[in-house]
């Protein structure tokens, strides 16, 4: 052909050797993306992600609503952990408009943003089981999840996005008897999940399938920048619980997981291990609480920021480091809001992992990466 | 080899030991979830509301003035309130207007509950709004004024063989 193409493109020389292979957004094992994957034979030489496809304008639709009513719609990244995706916007409004929050309130958000952490991981788990043909992996935490999601919904009232967190506390105070049910429901689930070790995490299958693929390196971690259950399970000591202890988080005793492998595995297993120190958290969050008092510190109608401000705050959620800009002008809107999540970071990880390995192993690579296509997107 | 050999007989022998456990299967509709209290409910003199699920509202005629605030409360986040003149005439509520919800809209944030400073709007329990129409969605403030009968008994029950809906 001549070189008669408008200016700006090109034609890519093409190997005869090399496949191209979309997996998605159809596709049920990519999630709501695509992956270009350039194949020889069954090795993986090349991997492009490319999110975008549940884009919707999160951080836009957040400049024409004002600062109570951008809480629904703020939640829905991830709408299974929508606590700890309110969490930084709640705290940055609070630091903005000068609200001391109430001491119980700040338990009540560390209750919810633990439980919401485990509902989130379990609905993770049981998505990488079942791409891991690994169906009693997809039924056990599909099913264990309802007794922490029933505790949420004593709670706020709703079983998914549950619009709990507000500038200045929560919205609503524990049901009668909440302590007693939820160390009992809480108590059962950490059973629970400790018997999942024989049937998955140790099991031979499993740990064939696993063990040192898209193995990431401590250093690697770091220099790519990713977050989370990445980082920890790459032999990097970060949690922002522990690091940068937000609410009440420095008065209670968090131990952060740490796993040295970077494999696949290690991404898998640290996440499980965080579930079993969220319980933790919750009970020594229910026996520190104080017993009564006020939830909610009442807010004037509109509340506005003092002039020119800018404020960034962030906290550990499910999937890692998940951050919050929110710059005032002094209106009842923000000027600007900025979500930084976690998924997003981890997925930068995907084509650096992926090079070199069987494409029958891109699941378990893609989905060890704790990543919810939905909130890389906003 | 023989590691191999007893991690996969263990994991089978976990497996068939779950067969007789229960399991957490709700047989809806015949059975349904029990929840905390009536619903969700504000009290505004002290600014904090009250746990409970965030079903379909509930609006006290007696009690609504028209002031249009649960309107404006829900503009931001669905805009499925409307407010819509109703016939009666009552002495607190001049422009007999008040609020008509439109549940296809509606995301059950609660937060027109939180705006509303005469406690004239309450959510319940009721979750089956399911309709043939989208008009059928449409609740006019005669609908919303009608408390919802609903039959809520099944809890979490953990036993020693397991957890499940009882
Ligand atoms: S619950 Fe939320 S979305 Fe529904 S009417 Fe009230 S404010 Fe609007
Ligand atoms: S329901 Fe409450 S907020 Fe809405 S118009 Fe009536 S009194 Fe005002």
């Amino acid at each position: 052909m001549t070189a008669e193409l408008p200016p700006g493109l090109a034609i890519q020389k093409v190997d005869e050797r090399i496949m191209t292979l979309n997996v998605g957004p159809q596709h049920p094992g990519s999630g709501h993306m695509r992956i270009i994957v350039q194949i020889d034979g069954d090795y993986i030489v090349a991997c492009d992600p490319d999110p975008g496809y549940v884009h919707r304008g999160e951080e836009k639709m957040a400049e024409y609503r004002n600062y109570i009513t951008n809480i629904p719609h703020l939640e829905r990244p991830v709408i299974h952990d929508s606590c700890n995706v309110l969490y930084p916007y709640v705290l940055g409004v609070e630091e903005l408009l000068g609200i001391e929050v109430p001491e119980r309130a700040k338990y009540v958000r560390v209750i919810c943003s633990e439980l919401n952490r485990c509902i989130y991981t379990m609905y993770w788990l049981a998505i990488y089981g079942i791409f891991l043909g690994h169906s009693t992996m997809f039924m056990w935490p599909a099913g264990d999840r309802e007794l922490l999601i029933d505790l949420m919904e004593k709670i706020s009232g709703a079983r998914v996005t549950h619009a709990h967190f507000v500038p200045g506390g929560v919205r609503n105070d524990l049901p009668p008897n909440f302590e007693e049910v939820c160390l009992r429901q809480v108590n059962y689930f950490e059973k629970r999940i400790k018997e999942y070790a024989a049937v998955f995490y140790d099991n031979p299958i499993l740990i064939s399938r696993t063990r040192d693929t898209g193995v990431l390196s401590r250093e690697d971690a770091i220099r790519l920048g990713t977050t989370g259950s990445v980082l920890r399970a790459s032999g990097v000591d970060y949690d922002l619980r522990q690091k940068e202890p937000y609410d009440v988080y420095e008065e209670l005793d968090v131990h952060s997981n740490v796993m040295k492998e970077g494999d696949s595995y290690a991404r898998s297993k640290v996440p499980w291990l965080d579930m079993m120190e969220s319980c933790n958290i919750i009970r020594q969050a229910l026996q520190k609480m104080p017993k009564s008092g006020s939830v909610r510190v009442k807010l004037k109608p509109n509340p506005k920021g003092k002039g020119l401000d800018s404020v960034y705050k962030r906290v550990e959620s499910g999937r890692g480091s998940l951050g919050c800009h929110i710059v005032s002008d002094g209106k009842v809107e923000p000027y600007r809001l900025k979500l930084s999540v976690g998924s997003f970071r981890n997925l930068i990880a995907l084509p650096y992992l992926l090079k070199g390995e069987k494409l029958g192993n891109m699941p378990s690579v893609y989905w060890s990466l704790n990543y919810w296509p939905v909130e890389a997107d906003r | 080899m023989t590691n191999t050999a007893t991690g996969i007989v263990r994991a089978l022998n976990s497996g068939i030991k779950h067969i007789a456990t229960k399991r957490f299967t709700l047989r809806y509709p015949e059975e349904k979830l029990k929840f905390v209290g009536d619903g969700y409910q504000f009290d505004p003199s002290t600014g904090v509301g009250i746990a409970g699920l965030k079903g379909r509202h509930m609006l006290f005629h007696d009690h609504c003035t028209g002031c249009q605030l649960c309107s404006i409360a829900c503009e931001g986040v669905a805009e499925a309130i409307a407010m819509v003149k109703v016939p009666e005439e009552q002495k607190q509520n001049k422009k007999s207007i008040m609020p008509q919800i439109d549940y296809g809209k509606c995301v059950f944030c609660g937060l027109c509950v939180d705006a509303c400073p005469f406690y004239a709007l309450y959510m319940t329990n009721d979750y089956e709004l399911s309709s043939f129409s989208k008009e059928g969605l449409i609740y006019t403030p005669a609908q919303l004024a009608v408390k919802p009968y609903v039959e809520q008994d099944s809890e979490i029950v953990i036993t020693k063989n397991g957890a499940t809906h009882g």
